[in-house]
Parts: structure tokens; C-alpha cells; sequence
């Protein structure tokens, strides 16, 4: 039974969306967007869930991830999808700089990372002959047509960041399921007794900080070679972490799935729904929505949707 | 080349002295309540609004518009307040969230009414130099504010230590759970931690708008800075904030004197990172911060 | 009986003389132009002007072709984004409009100008004046100005006041320094002596900065290249230190009535580029048009965002104009027509070039006098005498 939902679903997102909407590119970007949204929040939920740690400023590894696979497809001609991996490869030898944040608790952590996005985006605006400097890159080259199919365009896009988010769903939820899924669960509770029975906890924490940078980079390298254009603002904008993290919060941060459906709604709503009627008060309406899903259901949307079709007991409850 | 650094140490010490008023409020919550008030940089920005409607339509020198501000930036934060102790589970994170979403309504809240032109304080006194033996130089709002500053922090650090009130608060920081045995009612600590934030919070509104200009999307760059300095202070630490942030100060101004304008952003952030790497739980924090 | 025949003839022959002299162009058409533009975000106050002077040019288009034509306009916040302005634009295009006027920011126009022509629809701003947008060499990319204008105009006004030592303190984004690097090269060829100091858009206490202009460099002038806020931190900072400069000198966004009126006693004697003198002193019908329907709409003065608005959109539609009673509107003739401009409008004579630009484009310089902006470079323009060696100190 689960199969069929499974296969139905995917069937769904890979050919009846780009069915129904393929033809208003306006909404195919809205959609891409959001789905780019849903990729950090579900980075950012990884690492909080498995590695214990809140960040505030995964705009760090997107915009390293963006500025490596633009600045390696423009300058040394690296074939679009492979710099897309390198991009999020650079994230991930990014987050090695933050190793020694790794000792750093709660929001002490949070906010290193913070200074960290700070520090990057600076020396992207400073390093003018690679990066561009402030005026950034323009006319980053897009996704090639490969098979047949133009990846370049809106559904191309559609198709790759969907591809992006299901493996990296796949990946975050095997190493859930896996043994150190459970010892980064004994973490969690009591990281002195997994240290007793030789758990290596710092290079799991550092294993898990530098699977979310990866995941993060390569979305930021995706939106990239989307949009076509980087600069320092942009690429580490606070949205890129603010947004992921009510994205997550709203959908329920504890799930797998929860924050790719709450970037969905979030986004969504705001653009297709509040901004035409409230053009100059949309965003009021997205802090209100926020402050009511906090108070109402802290668990978050995915949550209250699944309690009617909640058959197991616990299985669901923790991460 | 001396009066170079000298006036330099003094801007940075002035610099220091603003960041601290806007960073102590949030420091206070911070340690009473264990929750990080996202939306303190807006509500310092609506006390600058405030002063801003009361000089712009009636004439009301800003110091005076002091006790109208503080009226209306109470009653948010009382606002904030009843909604956050809604929050049962998950404090930390879903406190973070609830502000977060209320700063983003303050925000366009304040875009609404004022709309994105900038503004300052027209009081011709404020903007007057005042110099120091020819070599230090500064405005007249920020000396006055840093003395004012001062004098409120003092006044706040004596509260905390010498009053009953005071003395609630810093139980209640230090371990929840033993200060109710005491005898500390927690929701009235809580609510009177959240006055004086908001206390601070009009006098640093006010003190920007004299001394510095003023716009919507000001609020979220006033919270990050008032978290860092908090942050590298350490928790529950008051002096701790104004060491901090005077620290910040005099290293941007000598970036900006000695290296370049363009790194002064790069400056505080570094020095905040190495503060943290050397002393996890910031500059007077107490061991609490290493992971468990 | 006759009579009658002869008033058959006469209507029939007045319906034939409509119907060949109107044909296509006889039919009143309603267009729809796009507006995408910041109206929430960081650039929202500009977003804001140029919306205002985009509605003032309907308004009195309508009016113009009442009866004839009408005119709409549906704008979309980009809110300062990249991607929503895409977004905008594609929005706009999905929903017929003939063209777009707006746009602010190079970093934001640079998308979403590459999202209209995909679509081939025109785009024509005031908002993005670094040169990568007209390097590109899009067909339906226009601008009515440029670094090169402000750039001119300031460089002219330092060589009048024949400054020896000029201090530029610019903001590190990329208009600015663009604007800061050109001024630099032009007056070092002319044997100027010239130092940069870069500072970061957090900068609000910028008595460091001036301080070391005071005590190291020692120039005659002190050019200042930022926004409204820069502004006012620099001159704030100077008005405190008191260096010992002739003039402090800025481009946009400086002498203007907002800032005269906000900060009457830092702008004095301050100058930055302005179309206008304030108040404004209009003579021809078109200018004065356009003040009281400005007026009219939003109850304040034109400011030089609306202006710039204004013009454009003008501009704009004029073309569709000619090229829809050319009848090539529909067949993709616009930008074509658009390139045939040559007007003479409220900022100089506009024309277009093969890339889009507006090469004579050339900005003029103003000062704050006693609560007045007094245009004083270049000469040809000037409407008052330029009080030099003068600070707002």
C-alpha cells in the first residue's frame, strides 16, 4: 500500500506538475523557488535533528556553494551538473573552517555560524578578481540539454531541484535509520555516556555539519546556474537561512518530510496567495502565520495532517 | 598619528557605548527567561519611531518623548511577553521562531505607517560637537547618551545585585527550579526582566535616532549585533555586555582608522569568533556553554 | 428630395472619409504596461519614487489620448529580490503587457531585463546604470541614464572649482565604486591627486573614516559616493571634525528637497546631481504638466525619482504610440520604434543607442542654498551662483 502512495506521489511530482504548470513559467519559478527553500530546510533539519545543532547561518553554505560551481563552470569551464557536486563540495570543506564552533553550545554555535556567513560574504564582496566583487557574476551558465531534455528551462530546473531534494531526503533519512543514526540519537540525550562507550561524538557532529553544508551547497549551486546571476547580497542573503528555518518550524522540523512541505506552503501562500491580495502587507501576513503555528501546533503542520492517519504509537516521535 | 588612534579608541569607545544599551535588554530576557527576543531590535526601533512622530509633529525634544516611547514599547513587549509564555515545549527554539515571526509584523508594521525614507533627530544640540583638548571629537547625542547609558546600566546592575527584584532575576538565571523553592515567583520575575528590557530598549531607540539615522530594515541589523555582543559576553553577564561591546567598537573603529572602512563588518565578526574559541562561554559566561 | 439624397451623400461620404483616414488606428485600444519595481525591502523608498512619477506619466497620457486611447499600469514588487523580480516579470509578461517601465538596482535589473527579452518584451529603466547591463547588447533593453551622466557631472563640477587634492569615500557596492573608479582614473589622467577610501554599508559613525581624510589626505574636496544614509553619517562626521575641505560633494540622492527638508542644517552648502532646482522653477507646458499632476496624484513636490519615472515611462509611450499607428506594435515592432527616439524631455534630449543607452545623458550638479537646491554646473543650466570655498560647517 505504501508502494503505491510512494510510487503515485513521485508520479505526480515528476510529470503532473510539470503537466499542469509547465506552460506559466511564473509559477514553475515559484514552485523551483520554494523547492529551493525545502532543500536548506531540510539541510537545516538534518543538522539539527541528527547532529543536535541549531545554526543561524546556512546563507554560509549556500552562498559558498553558489560562488564555487559559478566561479568553477565560468573560469575553468567545469560542465554545469559536475560543479553543481563541487559546489557543494566547497560547502562542505567550508564547514571544516567552522570545526572548532563544533565545541560551542546551543546558540553560542547558532551564532559562530552566523558570523562565519558574515565573514564569507564579506570576503566575497573583497575577493573582486575571482568572485566579481560586489557587482558579482552575471549570465552564469545554465544547465545543458542533455537527452533530450532542456534542463535549462523552468521544468529542466523543476526536474533537477526535485531530484536534488529526494536524494537528499533518501540520504537523511537512511543515515537515520542506520547505527549512527541511533548513536547520534544517544548523543542527543547524554553526550558524556556515548563518549564513555567510545562513540566518536566530535566526528560525528563533524560528519553531520558537513553532510548539511554539502546538501545546502549544492541547492545554493543549483539556484545559481537557475537564476543565472550571484552577487555577494544575494547569495548570502539572511533569507537563505531565515526562511529554511520557518519553512522547517511550520511544516514540523522533526520529520523528514515536514520542512519540504512547509517551504512549499510557506512560499506558496505568500506569493501566490497573500502578496496579489495584501501587496504591501503580504509579509505581515507570513510573521502572523509563523506566530500562530508556533502557539497553536509547535510541533508544525506536517504533524497535525499525519494525526488522523497516525496507526503506530511512537515510532514517529523522535527523529 | 596619536590623535589618529586616540580619536579612534574614542569613537569606538562612544560606538561600544551604543551597541551596549541596545544589547543589555536583550542579555536580561536572555538570562531571565532562557529565551533569545528576536524582535529586540525592533522594538528599539520603535522607540526611535516614536521619538521621531513626537519631534516631526509636535516638536517634543526626543529626551522628552523618552516617557512617551517607553509607554507604547512596554506595551509590546508586554504583547510579546503573554504570547511567549504560551510556549510549553521546545522553549528555546520555538521562542526564537515566535519573536522572530513578531519582529518580521514590527518590521513591516513600521514600513506601513513611516515608509522606508530615513530619519534623525532636526534638534540642533544634539548634532553640535563637542571637543576634547582639540584632539577628540564627537557628537553631542552620543557623548550624552553614553553617559546616560552608562548611568542606566549602572542603575540596572545595582538592581540586579542589591534589590529583591533584582536578586529574583539572577536566581532565576542561574537555576530555575531552586528559585521557586526560594520563593521567587517566576512569572513576575519574568515580566519585570521584560519592563527593564524594554526600558533599555527606548533609551537606545531614542539614543539612535539623535545620534544615528533611522529606518525599517534597522531593527534586524539591532537584534543580530545585540546577540553577538550578548553572546560573546556571556550569559547573565551585564558588565560583561559593556566590555563586550565596547571591545567591538574599538576594534571597528581601528580597522576602519588602520586597515580599511570595507572590513569593519569582517573585524567585529572575527573578534567575536576568537573570543568564542577561546572562551567558550563567552567573556564572563561561567562553564555552561561547552557541549554536554 | 433632393435635400435628402444630399444628406445621404454627405453622411456617406463623411463615413467613408472616417473609415479610410481611422482604419486600424481609429480603434481605441486599452494598453497595459508591467511595472516591476522594489516597493518593499531595502530599496523601497526609491522603489516608491519612480512608481509615482510611472503613474503621473498614465495620468497624463490618458488624458492626452482620452477618448482615443487609455492607458494601464500593473506593478509588482520585486521586494528587493533577484528572483521575485524574475518572478514579476514573467508574471507581467503571462499577463499581455505591452511593456515594462521599472526596475531599480543593476544587481536586480540584470535578471530580470534577461527575463524580458526571452520573452522579447521591452524593458526600460532609470535604475540600473552600471555598464554590464547595456554591454550585453539586448535588442529590447533600454536606460535614459548611466554612470557615465553622474560620473561627467561630478568630475566637471571638481574641475571648475579646479580642486588639486579630491578625497572619494564611496560605498563598496557596485554602482557606487563602479561610479567612484571612473572618477578617479578621469581626474588622475588630468593630473588631479586623488585617494580612495572604501567603507561598508553598515558604517554609521564614520568620524574614523573622515578623520583620516582630515589628518592624512588634506584635499581641497571631499567627494562622497553613496546613499541617503551614507550621507548623512559622512557629513554628520565632517560637520564634527570640521576638516579643512572647500566643499563636500555628492551624487544621488543628495540634493534633493527630502534631504533639504530632513536635514536642513547638515545639507548646506552641500552638492550632488540634480535635474531640478528646488523649488522648481518649470517653464515649458510639459514640465509644468507634470508638477500639478503630481501634485494632483500624490500632493507633494516631483522628486528626482519621480522625474526619472516620469520620463521614461514617457517615453515609452510615445512608441507604442507610432508603432501601433504603424501597425508593426504587435509584429515586435517596438523596441525598432523606440530606438527612433530623439526627444528633448525633462532631463536633456534622450536618444537610444544600438545597445540601449542613452549616450547623452548628462547630469547636473545642484547645491543646498538656505533650504533651496540651486543648480550650478553645468554653466548652460546654472539658475544661480555657486558659493565656493563653502561647508555645511
Amino acid at each position: 500500500m505504501k508502494h503505491a502512495i510512494l510510487g503515485a506521489a513521485l508520479l505526480a511530482a515528476y510529470v503532473g506538475v510539470p503537466l499542469l504548470f509547465g506552460g506559466t513559467p511564473y509559477v514553475m519559478g515559484l514552485i523551483v523557488a520554494a523547492l529551493t527553500i525545502a532543500g536548506v530546510a531540510l539541510a537545516w533539519a538534518l543538522l539539527g535533528n541528527l547532529g543536535g545543532m541549531v545554526s543561524f547561518g546556512h546563507a554560509a553554505f549556500f552562498g559558498v556553494g553558489s560562488y564555487t560551481s559559478a566561479v568553477l563552470s565560468m573560469k575553468l569551464g567545469v560542465p554545469v551538473f559536475a560543479a553543481l557536486l563541487l559546489g557543494g563540495l566547497g560547502a562542505a570543506v567550508a564547514s571544516v573552517a567552522m570545526l572548532p564552533a563544533l565545541r560551542l553550545r546551543g546558540p553560542y554555535f547558532a551564532l559562530a555560524i552566523l558570523a562565519y556567513a558574515h565573514i564569507f560574504q564579506i570576503l566575497a564582496t573583497e575577493m573582486t578578481p575571482i568572485t566579481g566583487g560586489a557587482g558579482g557574476l552575471l549570465s552564469i551558465p545554465r544547465f545543458p540539454t542533455l537527452f533530450g531534455l532542456e534542463f535549462g528551462g523552468k521544468t529542466g530546473g523543476y526536474v533537477i531541484i526535485l531530484t536534488i531534494i529526494l536524494l537528499s531526503a533518501f540520504v537523511y533519512d537512511a543515515v537515520r535509520r542506520s547505527a549512527w543514526g541511533l548513536a547520534l540519537k544517544a548523543m542527543h540525550d547524554t553526550e558524556i555516556a556515548t563518549r564513555v562507550i567510545g562513540v566518536p561524538s566530535t566526528h560525528l557532529k563533524a560528519a553531520m555539519l558537513a553532510l548539511s553544508a554539502f546538501i545546502t551547497g549544492v541547492v545554493g549551486a543549483f539556484n545559481a546556474h537557475f537564476i543565472s546571476f550571484l552577487e555577494p547580497d544575494y547569495a548570502f542573503s539572511s533569507t537563505w537561512t531565515v526562511l529554511p528555518i520557518a519553512a522547517a518550524i511550520f511544516g514540523g522540523y522533526r520529520t523528514v518530510w515536514g520542512p519540504v512541505v512547509g517551504a512549499l506552503a510557506i512560499y506558496l501562500l505568500d506569493q501566490l496567495v497573500f502578496k496579489p491580495i495584501l501587496p504591501h502587507g503580504h509579509q505581515m501576513v507570513l510573521g502572523v502565520l509563523l506566530c500562530a503555528m508556533i502557539l497553536l501546533s509547535p510541533g508544525g503542520l506536517l504533524p497535525v495532517l499525519l494525526r488522523r492517519r497516525r496507526s503506530e504509537g511512537g515510532r514517529h516521535a523522535h527523529a | 598619528m596619536i590623535e589618529l588612534t586616540l580619536q579612534a579608541l574614542f569613537s569606538g569607545l562612544l560606538a561600544g557605548g551604543y551597541y551596549a544599551t541596545v544589547a543589555v535588554g536583550l542579555a536580561l530576557v536572555f538570562g531571565a527567561m532562557r529565551v533569545i527576543n528576536l524582535a529586540h531590535g525592533e522594538l528599539v526601533l520603535l522607540a526611535a519611531y516614536i521619538a521621531y512622530a513626537a519631534e516631526s509633529r509636535y516638536g517634543i525634544n526626543p529626551v522628552m518623548a523618552i516617557p512617551i516611547a517607553l509607554v507604547v514599547v512596554a506595551s509590546a513587549s508586554a504583547i510579546v511577553y503573554a504570547l511567549l509564555s504560551r510556549i510549553e515545549q521546545d522553549r528555546e527554539i520555538n521562542s526564537l521562531i515566535l519573536t522572530f515571526g513578531i519582529g518580521i509584523i514590527m518590521t513591516n508594521g513600521i514600513l506601513t505607517i513611516w515608509a522606508a525614507d530615513i530619519h534623525s533627530t532636526t534638534n540642533p544640540w544634539f548634532q553640535d560637537s563637542l571637543v576634547i583638548a582639540d584632539t577628540l571629537f564627537a557628537m553631542n547625542a552620543e557623548v550624552a547618551f553614553f553617559v546616560g547609558g552608562l548611568a542606566l546600566m549602572a542603575g540596572v546592575y545595582w538592581w540586579l545585585n542589591h534589590s529583591w527584584q533584582g536578586r529574583a532575576v539572577r536566581a532565576l538565571t542561574s537555576n530555575r527550579n531552586a528559585a521557586m523553592l526560594m520563593g521567587v515567583n517566576p512569572r513576575q520575575t519574568e515580566i519585570l526582566s521584560f519592563m527593564i528590557a524594554a526600558l533599555l530598549a527606548t533609551f537606545a531607540g531614542v539614543a539612535i535616532y539623535t545620534g544615528k539615522t533611522v529606518f525599517p530594515s534597522l531593527g534586524h541589523v539591532l537584534t543580530v549585533k545585540a546577540f553577538i555582543i550578548t553572546v560573546l559576553a556571556g550569559m547573565g553577564s551585564i558588565h560583561g555586555v559593556l566590555i563586550g561591546a565596547i571591545m567591538i567598537g574599538v576594534i571597528e573603529s581601528l580597522t576602519v582608522t588602520y586597515l580599511s572602512a570595507s572590513l569593519q563588518e569582517l573585524a567585529g565578526m572575527l573578534l567575536f569568533l576568537v573570543v568564542l574559541f577561546v572562551s567558550p562561554s563567552g567573556l564572563f559566561g561561567g562553564r555552561r556553554a561547552l557541549a554536554r | 428630395m433632393t435635400r435628402t439624397l444630399a444628406k445621404l451623400a454627405a453622411t456617406v461620404a463623411t463615413a467613408a472619409l472616417m473609415v479610410a483616414l481611422g482604419g486600424p488606428a481609429a480603434q481605441a485600444k486599452d494598453f497595459l504596461l508591467g511595472s516591476e519595481l522594489p516597493l518593499t525591502g531595502n530599496l523601497a523608498r526609491v522603489g516608491q519614487g519612480m512608481h509615482e512619477g510611472i503613474a503621473v506619466a498614465i495620468d497624463m497620457a490618458n488624458k492626452a489620448q482620452a477618448g482615443k486611447h487609455s492607458f494601464k499600469v500593473s506593478t509588482i514588487d520585486d521586494e528587493t529580490s533577484p528572483a521575485k523580480a524574475v518572478a514579476a516579470v514573467e508574471k507581467l509578461i503571462g499577463d499581455g503587457v505591452v511593456a515594462l517601465t521599472g526596475g531599480y538596482g543593476s544587481n536586480i535589473i540584470g535578471p530580470a531585463s534577461e527575463a524580458a527579452q526571452k520573452a522579447g518584451v521591452v524593458y526600460i529603466t532609470s535604475g540600473g546604470v552600471t555598464p554590464d547591463l547595456t554591454g550585453r547588447g539586448y535588442k529590447t533593453f533600454f536606460r535614459i541614464n548611466n554612470t557615465d551622466g553622474y560620473a561627467l557631472a561630478m568630475i566637471g563640477l571638481l574641475q571648475d572649482m579646479a580642486a588639486k587634492k579630491v578625497s572619494v569615500v564611496y560605498l563598496n557596492k557596485e554602482a557606487t565604486s563602479n561610479l567612484a573608479k571612473q572618477v578617479k582614473e578621469t581626474l588622475s589622467a588630468k593630473g588631479v591627486a586623488v585617494t580612495m577610501h572604501e567603507f561598508d554599508g553598515s558604517t554609521s559613525d564614520f568620524k574614523p573614516l573622515i578623520n583620516k581624510v582630515k589628518l592624512q589626505d588634506r584635499p581641497d574636496v571631499v567627494a562622497m559616493v553613496g546613499y541617503e544614509n551614507d550621507y548623512v553619517g559622512i557629513l554628520r562626521a565632517a560637520k564634527v571634525l570640521k576638516p579643512d575641505v572647500k566643499a563636500m560633494v555628492g551624487v544621488w540622492s543628495l540634493a534633493t528637497s527630502q534631504m533639504a527638508k530632513e536635514f536642513p542644517d547638515l545639507m548646506e552648502n552641500v552638492h550632488g546631481t540634480s535635474m531640478l532646482s528646488f523649488p522648481v522653477e518649470f517653464t515649458q507646458p510639459e514640465a509644468l504638466e507634470f508638477a500639478a499632476t503630481y501634485k494632483k496624484l500624490f500632493n507633494k513636490e516631483p522628486d528626482y525619482l519621480g522625474q526619472f519615472g516620469y520620463v521614461q515611462t514617457r517615453l515609452l509611450i510615445d512608441a507604442i504610440l507610432r508603432a501601433d499607428a504603424a501597425g508593426t506594435l504587435a509584429g515586435g515592432g517596438l523596441p525598432d520604434e523606440l530606438r527612433k527616439t530623439d526627444a528633448q524631455t525633462l532631463i536633456g534630449r534622450v536618444t537610444f543607442d544600438a545597445k540601449g543607452d542613452n549616450p547623452n545623458f548628462t547630469h547636473r550638479m545642484g547645491q543646498h542654498q538656505g533650504g533651496k537646491v540651486v543648480l550650478v554646473w553645468p554653466k548652460a543650466f546654472a539658475n544661480g551662483a555657486m558659493r565656493f570655498p563653502a561647508t555645511p560647517w
